[in-house]
């Protein structure tokens, strides 16, 4: 026989019992006569502390039944162990738990890491035309709209990517007035390049950044890009607690190092067949990612997006052949003409 | 040693922790473990597994709390916030780009400025909701706390004080967040007793003002100082760098070091004052915690996340309980006998909205 304390759930008095266990069931009585006796289908254990047991019943949320520590041994045969780490992971046990956990979590990351790669060139244009149409526009007051600039700009494109800018997959590109400079591939088969990437860099480098991007639009790492961001990206940024926090994610999509490993070969090979000499990018590049190391800020921007290092730009320089009779990307005119892209007078009288 | 922690007052104190680090972590290393290896989805239950200790080891007069909040309704309702919220976001995370690009910029800071209101709001309704959760999962002598009001009013009144807040530049902040206080807590209850509370910024407002002048003290005396400095290097034809040097790193200690602690020195005065007008029935609350002893627990956390590599995380939680519980004390009577169960309804959603906006709840 052990002494008990019960709750009874409607108030907070204690109320002393003298508690059995035994067969299947808990009786309790008190002096005044009372008893009752409560099925241990209709128990469950709590976490009581060091001190003492504490069962709950489960149709009577406040019902609570405090027992000495020395009750223990009864009430395990009566109602088997205490939740521990959660119903599952108690019946696994944990390091099963853990193994599986961890095999399912590497396989999701793996996943949601590699699968883009695969879906990607699986999605037809014309739904990522219409992503990218819907969330780019037409860029309002930011593009430059100088129509000579832009056939200039599509000059150069053509010279790299013969074809690119006509037909229903068709390259679209615009020269935005940002004071930074960065060029980038977004949803659609739209390219970006922003003011400063075109005046602060000569035709032939800005040929090899546009090469680079036509690639990245072609192999279709923009869209693998979005998908992992809407995947991979939204689900852990769900689990670690914070959604949506930023907005301006989707246009600064990542690709990974493989994905610019391949434009970087392929903007090389379109540089060749164009006559174009790699070496300006390859000197852009090393310059870029030298200013990075002294002057944040300018370089910083165009680094995010394309993670330069001294390797990418030897691999420019290594492709320069010195026995070849390169040709400059546009001609001094066209060039002119581009770098006054973003210039709001009317450029004919230059 | 102060008076509250020697044995003698210990016996005498309402309200008293009796748990230890040791004692804790098999439980912070086994939810460390499981949440890495689930995507961190197991951290709810982690989050119920270490309530249940610390309420457990909580000990209320003559009798410990308990928690009954369980890990599958805090992922529930989580789900649930995420499956209201998300397509609201992801609205948003289109549409602003969409608009940027369109160079609609007065159309998206439009846009932006409705959300940031919106945000707002649903944070002080988590906050509100976030605490009537925590009472309604909170038992002692088998009765729980709770309240019948479901927060969206809260939500206003937050949104309304808080714009009131920023439009002054914070200056009239003291009086904002005590009279939030007193709303959020006069709304809930324990058992069929209600809490009232009556906070005033009545001795908050000179530290709110320090948060302010010392600040600006310090770059007052800072400027003295670099000018001092520069007009001796135009005299004597030195090096003028140290001088801007010793003007960055004194501008970082200003926003770095002066800021905070002059806002923890505020919070410590807060919640001493929002205890000790807080009351359930006869029984008073007070809390002790000085500015000095805040600042020993924030660098204390640091320094053990620092020292064990980040595994410290995994007891900040219990931490931040131990110190508060350690600081808390209960004053007066309780007639147990007169202390009726509750009758508000749980919440269903447990602390999704808190949880999606990283809100704590007291």
């Amino acid at each position: 026989m052990l002494q008990g304390t019960l709750y009874d759930g409607t108030s907070a008095y204690p109320y002393d019992v003298r508690v059995e266990i035994g067969g299947n069931a808990i009786i309790l009585t008190r002096d005044s006569g009372w008893s009752d006796r409560i099925e241990s289908a209709h128990l469950a254990r709590l976490d009581g502390g060091p001190s003492g047991l504490r069962l709950g019943q489960r149709k009577n949320p406040g019902w609570r039944l405090l027992l000495p520590i020395e009750a223990a041994p009864q009430v395990e045969a009566l109602l088997g162990r205490s939740e521990r780490y959660g119903r599952w992971i108690d019946q696994v046990g944990l390091v099963p738990a853990l193994v599986i956990g961890g095999a399912i979590t590497a396989a999701v990351v793996a996943l949601g890491y590699v699968a883009p790669h695969w879906i990607a060139p699986h999605v037809p244009m014309s739904w990522e035309r219409n992503v990218g149409s819907a969330m780019i526009g037409d860029f309002g007051d930011l593009r430059c709209r100088n129509a000579e600039g832009q056939r200039a700009l599509e000059a150069l494109v053509e010279r790299v990517a013969p074809g690119a800018t006509r037909g229903p997959d068709a390259i679209k590109l615009a020269a935005l007035d940002v004071p930074a400079f960065n060029a980038a591939a977004l949803p659609g088969g739209y390219i970006v390049v922003f003011k400063p990437a075109i005046t602060e860099s000569s035709p032939d480098a800005l040929a090899g950044i546009l090469a680079h991007e036509v690639a990245h639009v072609r192999r279709r790492h923009v869209t693998e890009a979005l998908i992992r961001e809407l995947g991979i990206g939204a689900l852990i940024r769900l689990f670690a607690g914070d959604i949506g926090a930023d907005a301006e994610q989707i246009v600064s999509l990542s690709y990974t190092r493989g994905n610019e490993a391949q434009a970087d070969s392929d903007a090389i090979a379109m540089l060749a067949r164009a006559d174009i000499s790699p070496r300006p990018t390859a000197e852009l590049f090393s310059q870029l990612s030298k200013e990075a190391g002294e002057n944040r800020g300018y370089a910083a921007e165009f680094l995010q997006s394309h993670p330069l290092s001294a390797r990418r730009a030897q691999k420019f320089a290594a492709a320069f052949d010195p026995r070849r009779a390169y040709t400059p990307a546009l001609d001094r005119a066209q060039a002119d003409v581009l770098f006054n892209i973003c210039w709001k007078r009317p450029v004919k009288e230059h | 040693m102060d008076a509250a922690t020697s044995p003698a007052a210990v016996e005498r104190r309402g309200i008293e922790f009796t748990g230890n680090w040791r004692e804790y972590l098999p439980i912070a290393a086994t939810n460390a473990l499981l949440i890495v290896c689930t995507l961190g989805v197991y951290r709810f239950w982690a989050s119920a597994r270490q309530r249940r200790y610390l309420w457990s080891r909580t000990h209320v007069i003559d009798d410990c709390l308990e928690w009954t909040g369980t890990g599958k309704e805090m992922f529930l309702g989580f789900l649930i916030v995420i499956a209201v919220l998300a397509p609201f976001f992801l609205f948003i995370q289109f549409l602003f780009p969409a608009l940027i690009a369109r160079g609609k910029m007065e159309a998206a800071s439009g846009i932006l400025f409705l959300f940031y209101i919106a945000i707002f709001y649903l944070v002080g309704v988590a906050r509100f909701r976030a605490l009537r959760y925590r009472l309604s999962r909170s038992w002692w002598h088998g009765i729980r706390g709770g309240s019948n009001d479901p927060g969206w009013n809260y939500g206003g009144e937050y949104l309304g004080r808080l714009v009131l807040a920023v439009m002054t530049l914070w200056i009239v902040y003291p009086w904002a967040a005590t009279r939030l206080w007193n709303s959020r807590w006069k709304a809930m209850s324990f058992g069929q007793l209600e809490f009232r509370a009556n906070l005033t910024a009545e001795g908050l407002k000179g530290r709110w003002a320090m948060v302010y002048l010392v600040p600006l003290g310090m770059l007052a005396v800072v400027a003295m100082i670099f000018a001092i400095g520069a007009t001796f290097a135009v005299t004597y034809g030195g090096d003028k760098s140290p001088g801007f040097a010793a003007f960055v790193i004194a501008l970082f200690l200003l926003f770095y070091l002066a800021i905070p602690l002059m806002t923890l020195n505020w919070y410590a005065a807060f919640y001493r004052k929002a205890a000790g007008g807080l009351t359930l029935g006869d029984l008073e609350f007070g809390f002790d915690a000085t500015t000095w002893e805040w600042l020993k627990l924030v660098l204390g956390t640091l320094g053990l996340i620092v020292v064990t590599l980040g595994f410290g995380l995994t007891y900040v939680g219990y931490r931040n309980w131990a110190f508060m519980v350690r600081h808390l004390h209960l004053y007066g009577t309780i007639d147990v006998g007169d202390l009726a169960q509750s009758t508000t309804r749980a919440p269903l959603e447990a602390e999704g909205w808190a949880d999606a906006f990283d809100v704590g709840a007291i």
